[in-house]
């Protein structure tokens, strides 16, 4: 009896915080869907007068948003392909192969992951701005190109592959690079597509890098442009563009990671496996 | 080390002579390419990438911070002369102290907040993972399209002055703006570490919990003494995870206060050192103490878990 008491209350006191959590996101929507004079009114009023669903419309026509976002999913997608790639690489030669050096570099790259990027980012900005890549797609993709946790996460994923696999395809006359992509990757799928999915959402919520790299409003991406359209719209009479431009910024992500939880939830254990 | 142990997979000599891949290895050896040497070269893009953007620059932050670099002329030697700077710069203590509060203000409750509810949400009742997603939704966003909207929430007629009856002009001076990040980030982060919890929790064989109640122990006891105790590896983890994502925190100060000085963290502090005043030795000095600093505060953190697990 107790226990059945012990259960409803639980369940209903950690739904009623849950949405006390999102209720800040049914404020933002339906923020986004008011007239600007009803979004910061007294007495609060959930519910707009009339939904003004042209507010989605605002951030295209009065900024730069469309920009924006098509960097953001450029600069996303390059990225994640880029890592995707140099990690299964990467994690595919230090698990198969015999060369030396090969867990003296692993080493080397596992000892980086403790270290915040944030730190090595005046040498590293003052690097891209020699090569001239500042204000470019190149200075917001390559440096993000390969990362140690993609690197030390396909390694992992990889050493559980059959070695018998291998030969087998060896055997049959497929050359390194033909095992790797024919045979090795789709064992690993899983990992990889936590890779790609952990990778493109922490890319999409890089704020600091492409602010020194690309703050011009043709490289800006969505938390440049965000913030600078932020900048611009402190009255309440931006609020609602504002929220409108919040909300479409953070979808891609909020998608993914509804329809990918399983993947999403093991990349964050995975990154927090290996510190 | 078990990620560390060699195993060096059969070399091609080994195989079978009478195999009949053998055509095909011998031309392989005929242009010079072993099947190590291939195995090698899989590795280079990551290695060269990650040598020149990851090594080189974290090597070359110790070398700058004894310099006078504004990214233009020649660096100039200064010696400890940044360090020296730093040592009495009032804003800089200022900003350390910024951090401070900001990690422990943030961290602090979002991991005891995230330790109590992965216990509630730690069952097997229908319609749980949906709650559990209630709280997850904010670790998915993106810092500054959660700062915008926090700007709205914090705002004096906003919805959490409204909600809780209170007139607070939240993001208008220091001693209430860093009280608004704290808000606002305890809302983002905690999903991250009930992730982990209740992973950690996931982990934990059922049955030692059954043993104990049979023998008598309450929740609270079994929580106490036996939940925490298993659960220690994972609070490390966070706690780790926690100084280190503090520490990086840069978005939701620029966005929700313009970056004023009110609420300058540290990553602010070297960025305008370096991007806005162009003193790039400076901001490295900066970036070698904190690499000091995170590496004792890890190390510490590790060992202070680590001691009573004996």
């Amino acid at each position: 009896m107790s226990a059945t008491l012990g259960r409803v209350l639980r369940v209903s006191l950690t739904t009623l915080g849950g949405l006390i959590f999102v209720s800040v996101l049914v404020y933002a929507t339906l923020s986004a869907l008011k007239p600007a004079s009803e979004v910061l009114a007294v007495p609060l009023s959930w519910l707009p007068s009339t939904f003004e669903w042209s507010n989605f419309a605002l951030p295209f026509t009065e900024t730069p948003f469309a920009r924006y976002y098509l960097n953001s999913v450029v600069v996303g997608v390059s990225v994640t392909v880029l890592n995707v790639v140099t990690c299964t690489a990467a994690g595919y030669s230090f698990s198969k192969f015999g060369y030396r050096g090969r867990n003296a570099v692993f080493v080397i790259i596992l000892a980086t992951l403790m270290v915040p990027v944030e730190i090595i980012y005046v040498p590293l900005y003052a690097l891209v701005f020699q090569l001239g890549w500042v204000n470019s797609f190149a200075g917001l993709i390559i440096p993000a190109g390969t990362s140690a946790f993609g690197i030390f996460l396909m390694r992992q994923s990889i050493d559980s592959v059959p070695d018998e696999l291998l030969e087998a395809a060896r055997l049959d006359g497929a050359g390194e690079l033909r095992t790797l992509v024919s045979i090795v990757a789709p064992v690993v799928r899983a990992p990889i597509a936590a890779l790609a999915l952990f990778i493109f959402m922490t890319n999409w919520d890089s704020h600091l890098w492409p602010l020194l790299v690309g703050a011009d409003d043709a490289h800006r991406t969505l938390p440049v442009g965000l913030a600078a359209m932020q900048a611009n719209n402190l009255g309440s009479a931006g609020v609602p563009m504002m929220m409108a431009a919040a909300l479409l910024a953070l979808l891609p992500t909020l998608l993914l990671f509804l329809s990918l939880q399983r993947r999403f939830v093991e990349g964050v254990t995975m990154t927090a496996g290996m510190r | 080390m078990a990620i560390l142990s060699n195993r060096t997979s059969e070399r091609s000599a080994e195989v079978d002579p009478a195999d009949p891949g053998r055509r095909g290895r011998r031309r392989r050896r005929g242009i010079g390419l072993s099947r190590d040497v291939i195995g090698a070269l899989l590795a280079v893009p990551a290695v060269v990438l990650f040598a020149a953007f990851a090594v080189y620059p974290m090597l070359r932050v110790f070398y700058l911070s004894v310099f006078d670099y504004n990214l233009t002329s020649d660096p100039e030697f200064v010696g400890l002369a940044n360090f020296a700077f730093l040592a009495t710069d009032s804003r800089f203590h200022e900003a350390l102290g910024q951090t401070g509060f900001y990690v422990l203000g943030t961290y602090g409750p979002a991991l005891i907040l995230a330790l109590v509810l992965a216990q509630a949400l730690h069952t097997k009742t229908r319609g749980m993972g949906l709650v559990r997603l209630l709280y997850f939704v904010p670790v998915a966003m993106s810092w500054v399209a959660v700062s915008v909207i926090w700007r709205v929430v914090l705002h004096p007629d906003g919805l959490l002055n409204q909600a809780l009856s209170i007139d607070v002009n939240w993001l208008t001076s220091s001693s209430t703006a860093r009280w608004g990040l704290v808000i606002m980030s305890v809302w983002k982060e905690m999903g991250f570490f009930l992730i982990l919890f209740l992973a950690g929790l996931q982990a934990i064989s059922p049955d030692l919990h059954e043993a104990a109640s049979l023998d008598g122990a309450g929740s609270f006891r079994r929580f106490w003494h036996l939940t925490l105790p298993l659960l220690r590896p994972v609070t490390a983890v966070c706690a780790v995870m926690a100084v280190i994502r503090g520490f990086q925190a840069f978005s939701p100060q620029v966005v929700l206060t313009g970056g004023s000085f009110e609420t300058e963290v540290i990553n602010l502090f070297v960025y305008k050192t370096a991007f806005e005043n162009a003193r790039m030795g400076r901001a490295s000095a900066v970036a070698v103490l904190m690499f000091g600093a995170l590496l004792l505060l890890t190390l510490i953190q590790l060992r202070a878990f680590r001691r009573r697990d004996r």
